[in-house]
């Protein structure tokens, strides 16, 4: 029996492409290899008998060989999405992104109309999934001002969509600092007026620092929930709808459903 | 009348924010306005969403009162001058101040602001303007603006506020100027359409000095509405357009996302098709981009209007809001789907499966065939769906494993469709077996409604020619 020669590479669009090159130049032929990435803590998924493993150290020149060559030879939009398909919580992204480029590559930008193949449709639903959740967090997201004047949000989303929706705020609050912070990855996007915003690591980081408001702060934050509260009809109070619109999962880090402690 | 000096902040919001909860707007307008690096604020043509309260409408936008005074004595709201209840108003000051705040916590995506009407249509609507100015010219505020015009006011205050509002609104209120005339007295029909032709005129001649072509204005083969004597008066006077008043410093365009308006529902006694041949009249003559549907509630448990306490017709709305997306996005017109004798929308099924059974001699449709208005009426396909039908079957003959595999939800449209010839199981295309199937699937009423929903509620929206089954209704009652 033939041994399987699998690429271990990071969780992230650069380590994935990076074994996309590797795996695609290596000459096994594509039915002998398989990628697959670390999951997020850092670990791999589950290590497989007969098979031989490779460590895939990540490349930006290789990495951006492989965009380069998606952009030209499929799409803009198929490069796109296979970003975010790269950046979502879907275990084993990397083969099915190794797998579809294949196809990709052979058809061209054509490849994203043919919906009922397996791999192109587990593709879109992925990239709807990412997509659905960046543009979510474009209006869950909440910031609190800090003594200093920045504006501090904490996320804690499935996908890691920080890349996909520091861009918007960016875009939004040219004149503000402002940190977006994801718990789960210890990551954030970092904003200074007049600067490209950056993604950055931060193990470091105490969300506990930032929970201390100004007396404005917390004067608007109170404002906004009795907003919240007074904006409902009483006629048509409805959880089902509520919940199917904004699932639990988000509201622990959104001002107004914060309990009262006063109250 | 209550009026309390030295209001706190606190308790103006409280009062404002809860006297405008009954007005509906929305952010998906259709605009795109990238930030300008300067200044505070974009726009996203499709809307965001920035969280959903307890009743799971979404918040988007600080939706305010600028005030809860009115001279007026509408009988359905709760602001009329008749009202005892305590009053208040904001400062233009206070409206920016809590915009920029909240905007910069991303709690919202701009502001909505309406309005009872304080000493004068034209005294309300320079406070108002007051407020705009504050936002765009000091506080160089870039986000979404939604506000009233409030009929009644000068032309040339409307004129102005276009340049600082995104969206502009007037209410019809009504649908009929007979139920307007009885319930708000000292609102007319011509007053409210008049400053909605004025808005129009002005934002079809700004657009055309920038030559940006409008999708929304496309060639209709007919134009309805015309047997309506208000708005024909209305569109045929051509005295609409005011003198051009841009403040210079100002570079936006007018009314850059367009018109809406909202009608209550269920307070007077007009069918579904009057109010749908209303929306449809305005969507044509007018280039609204909204109508806007209110439930009617007895706030002031007024014994001239219906009463409401079973709760606010909120099937009914959803009905009507389905159906006018029917003739925005899927080329339906009224008159397909209601008439004389059938003049209102069936409670049970949604309008577009109503309207299917009535023409079951369309169907099966052939999925691979069909061009996309035909894919467009079959119930249980939408928009999404029959773009998605349109481009895969263009790699592919498609059968009903790959329609699943799309992501096309077949419950529905199982009974109206073939791929290659072949229905999904044998199916009698019948009337009766159909409606007995789509009745059995429960997606037939909206999320949360469907449990609490009782008879009594349901006959309503019942008229003499739909006399639900005793039978149906009590299988309704116990999902
Ligand atoms: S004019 Fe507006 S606020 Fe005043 S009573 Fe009529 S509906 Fe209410």
């Amino acid at each position: 029996m033939d041994e399987k020669k699998i690429f271990l590479c990071d969780n992230s669009i650069d380590g994935i492409f990076t074994a996309i090159y590797l795996a695609w130049s290596s000459g096994f032929g594509h039915a002998n290899v398989k990628l697959e990435e670390k999951c997020e803590k850092g670990s791999f998924a589950n290590l497989e008998l007969f098979s031989e493993y490779i460590k895939v150290n990540t490349d930006l020149t290789l990495s951006v060989k492989v965009s380069r060559s998606i952009q030209s030879k499929i799409s803009e939009e198929a490069f796109q999405m296979v970003c975010r398909v790269a950046l979502s919580d879907y275990i084993g992204k990397a083969d099915l992104i190794y797998r579809f480029l294949i196809k990709g590559f052979h058809i061209g930008g054509g490849i994203l109309e043919h919906l009922s193949d397996e791999v192109v449709n587990k593709i879109f639903k992925i990239n709807k999934n990412v997509g659905f959740e960046a543009h979510h967090l474009l209006g869950f997201v909440r910031f609190s001002e800090q003594e200093n004047g920045l504006l501090f949000s904490s996320i804690e989303p499935k996908n890691n969509v920080l890349s996909l929706i520091a861009p918007h705020f960016a875009d939004r609050l040219p004149k503000e600092r402002f940190i977006i912070y994801d718990k789960k990855r210890n990551m954030a996007a970092l904003h200074i007026p007049g600067k490209q915003w950056i993604l950055a690591e931060v193990p470091d980081l105490k969300i506990g620092d930032f929970r201390a408001f100004t007396d404005q702060e917390d004067e608007y934050r109170d404002l906004w929930k009795i907003f919240f509260k007074h904006i409902v009809i009483k006629e048509r109070i409805n959880p089902k709808l509520q919940r199917n619109n904004l699932p639990l999962r988000f509201r622990g880090d959104m001002t107004e459903f914060e309990p009262d402690i006063e109250e | 009348m209550v009026i309390q000096e030295q209001m706190s902040i606190q308790r103006k919001l409280e009062i404002l924010s809860d006297a405008a909860k009954y007005d509906v707007a929305c952010t998906s307008s259709g605009v795109d306005r990238k930030g300008n690096g300067s200044s505070m604020g974009n726009s996203v043509g499709c809307g965001i969403c920035h969280t959903f309260s307890a009743d799971g409408r979404c918040i988007s936008l600080l939706k305010i009162l600028y005030t809860n005074e009115c001279i007026f004595d509408c009988k359905y709201c709760a602001n009329r001058s008749s009202n005892d209840v305590v009053r208040a108003s904001f400062t233009p000051e206070e409206v920016s101040e809590l915009t920029m705040e909240f905007y910069r916590r991303n709690y919202i995506e701009g502001l909505f602001l309406s309005s009872g009407i304080l000493v004068s249509p034209n005294h309300t609507m320079e406070l108002i303007l007051q407020a705009l100015r504050l936002l765009r010219e000091v506080h160089h505020f870039n986000g979404y603006i939604h506000c009233k015009a409030i009929p009644g006011a000068d032309p040339e205050l409307i004129e102005l506020l276009g340049w600082y509002a995104d969206r502009m609104s007037v209410n019809l209120e009504l649908p009929t100027s007979e139920s307007l005339k009885e319930l708000a007295p000292h609102k007319s029909r011509k007053n409210i359409l008049k400053p909605i032709r004025q808005i129009q005129l002005r934002r079809e001649s700004n657009r055309e000095f920038l030559g940006l072509p409008d999708k929304s204005i496309t060639p209709k083969k007919i134009i309805t509405g015309h047997e309506d004597g208000d708005i024909k008066e209305i569109i045929t006077t051509k005295t609409g357009l005011v003198p051009y008043q841009r403040n210079s410093m100002i570079k936006r365009n007018y009314v850059p996302a367009g018109q809406s308006t909202q009608m209550i529902i269920g307070a007077t006694k007009e069918s579904d098709y009057q109010i749908m041949s209303v929306s449809e009249a305005l969507y044509d003559n007018f280039n609204l981009k909204r109508v806007f549907y209110s439930a009617f509630m007895n706030v002031n448990q007024d014994s001239r209007l219906p009463v409401t306490t079973d709760g606010p017709p909120l099937l009914r709305e959803h009905r009507l809001y389905q159906a006018d997306w029917l003739l925005r996005f899927y080329g339906f017109q009224t008159k397909e789907l209601l008439d004389e004798n059938h003049p209102n929308f069936n409670v049970f099924l949604d309008p577009k499966c109503d309207w299917a059974l009535r023409h079951l001699e369309l169907f099966p449709v052939e999925v691979n065939k069909a061009d996309y208005f035909t894919l467009l009426r079959v119930p249980g396909i939408g928009t999404n769906s029959a773009q998605r039908i349109v481009a895969a079957r263009k790699s592919a003959v498609l059968g009903f494993h790959d329609l699943k595999r799309l992501g096309i939800v077949l419950k529905r449209a199982v009974y109206f469709i073939t791929c290659n010839g072949m229905t999904m199981y044998p199916i009698k295309i019948e009337e009766n077996f159909i409606t007995r199937q789509l009745l059995a699937l429960k997606d037939q009423l909206p999320l949360g409604i469907d449990k609490d929903i009782t008879y009594r509620q349901l006959s309503l929206f019942d008229d003499a020619s739909f006399q639900p089954e005793q039978r149906i209704t009590l299988k309704l009652a116990n999902i």
